[in-house]
């Protein structure tokens, strides 16, 4: 069954937050477009990107026909509101009043605790390394450590549970990107180490969508 | 009454759950944990905030009857699913599922740019009491690289997304310490539209009685 909307997505293909919102289209079973913003990172701070698509000079950016909205957490937020149930089953944020607070408290957690500390280390092995910097090896320590500790509370929230909230939600959606490129660069020990994040790791990267995103993202 | 915010009457993220629950006007107490360090015991670790640093462990934490939840702005949005429109008019996330999006792309803006370097500087000058020029210079440059995209966000507008919401509610805690504790007010009171918007919010009825409430 297609949708007879034009969801229209402009970001990066090799851009962690660009690569959750189509992760987040994927789940919901929403067909849209990508457009690389001609110029590439260079360009999102042109004054005409800055006036017209993102104020702080930032991907991703969707459209859902007419309407704009920016911020990958706040865009799938929007997505599962309004497009949740209508084409697949799944749901990524609970109906239930309760529940939902739950997802939200852990959507805070990744944005406060596991994101930062894996975004050290991203960007030292992969966005320096491609700036053609040698990776800070104190930096990647420190945030070798970090991951390790933020991992070890992941663990206990996941004792008897298949994902973050019991259900598949948003919350875990979110943080599949930024673990990727963990595993990318060559940490996927830390993930390892830890039985319950290891078993979540697997079940999120298996998941159909993960796997359509990425080819997304490769062709993008 | 069945809400209580777990947690101290100083930290930004307490007050801004206090200033949602009167916003919502949604009666409250607070319990103070025993001290700062009490945050990182195991009791509280197993069962309010399983996060912590070198400095302490974390708070707000609301427990609303048997529900435990954590996380300032995530206790914010579950405050308003639950209790919005129950206790009075006041609408902080739209029912419309286009405006409550653009309210979120802004609590976005607040937490991914806005926040990070006024918080920086609140909490070395304010709350840890350590002058750092350096600091203070990379802050300015910082901030004000923000401000001016707000000022232009604000172009015609009262509030962020046009009428006042969550967005406006989670920017005052950390501003209202820049202004009651530090020089740099300024900063702000120079962008014309920034400064009307600050007066707006700051000058709310809820926004001074959780002022009263500060324990400083």
């Amino acid at each position: 069954k297609r949708n007879k909307m034009t969801i229209r997505l402009i970001g990066f293909g090799n851009s962690v937050c660009t690569i959750r919102v189509i992760l987040c289209l994927k789940e919901l079973g929403l067909s849209y477009k990508l457009t690389p913003h001609a110029g590439g990172y260079a360009a999102l701070k042109d004054k005409d990107y800055l006036a017209n698509e993102h104020p702080f000079g930032k991907v991703p950016v969707l459209y859902d026909d007419k309407f704009k909205i920016t911020e990958s957490r706040a865009i799938c937020r929007y997505l599962a509101f309004k497009h949740q149930g209508k084409h697949n089953d799944t749901i990524l944020i609970p109906n239930d009043i309760h529940e939902a607070g739950l997802t939200e408290q852990l959507i805070s957690y990744g944005s406060s605790y596991y994101s930062p500390a894996i975004e050290k280390i991203v960007m030292q092995e992969i966005y320096e390394k491609d700036k053609g910097k040698t990776p800070d090896p104190v930096v990647i320590n420190q945030g070798r450590k970090e991951i390790e500790e933020v991992l070890n509370v992941y663990d206990k929230i996941l004792e008897g549970k298949e994902y973050l909230n019991g259900k598949f939600s948003l919350a875990d959606l979110i943080l599949c990107p930024i673990t990727h490129y963990a595993h990318i660069a060559k940490h996927s020990d830390l993930w390892d180490k830890k039985p319950n994040v290891k078993k979540w790791w697997n079940r999120l990267k298996n998941r159909d969508a993960w796997k359509k995103t990425l080819e997304d993202a490769k062709n993008a | 009454m069945t809400v209580k915010i777990v947690g101290f009457e100083v930290s930004p993220g307490v007050l801004s759950v206090m200033m949602c629950l009167h916003e919502l006007g949604v009666p409250y107490q607070i319990e103070n944990p025993a001290s700062w360090q009490a945050l990182k015991d195991e009791d509280f670790i197993a069962n309010k905030h399983p996060f912590y640093n070198n400095y302490s462990g974390k708070i707000p934490v609301l427990c609303d009857g048997d529900y435990t939840i954590t996380e300032t702005r995530a206790i914010c949005r579950y405050l308003v699913s639950k209790y919005q429109g129950k206790y009075n008019d006041t609408i902080l996330i739209p029912n419309d599922v286009h405006k409550a999006g653009l309210v979120d792309q802004y609590i976005s803006y607040e937490y991914s740019y806005y926040t990070p370097p006024v918080a920086k500087l609140v909490v070395e000058e304010v709350f840890h009491k350590t002058s750092n020029p350096e600091l203070v210079e990379t802050s300015q440059k910082e901030i004000d690289k923000v401000l001016n995209v707000y000022e232009k966000l604000l172009n015609g507008k009262e509030y962020l997304n046009g009428e006042f919401s969550l967005a406006d509610v989670l920017h005052i805690s950390y501003t209202h310490f820049i202004f009651s504790s530090t020089k740099y007010a300024d900063w702000w009171n120079k962008k014309p539209n920034v400064k009307q918007w600050w007066d707006r919010i700051s000058n709310r009825d809820c926004w001074k009685k959780c002022v009263e409430k500060i324990k400083f």
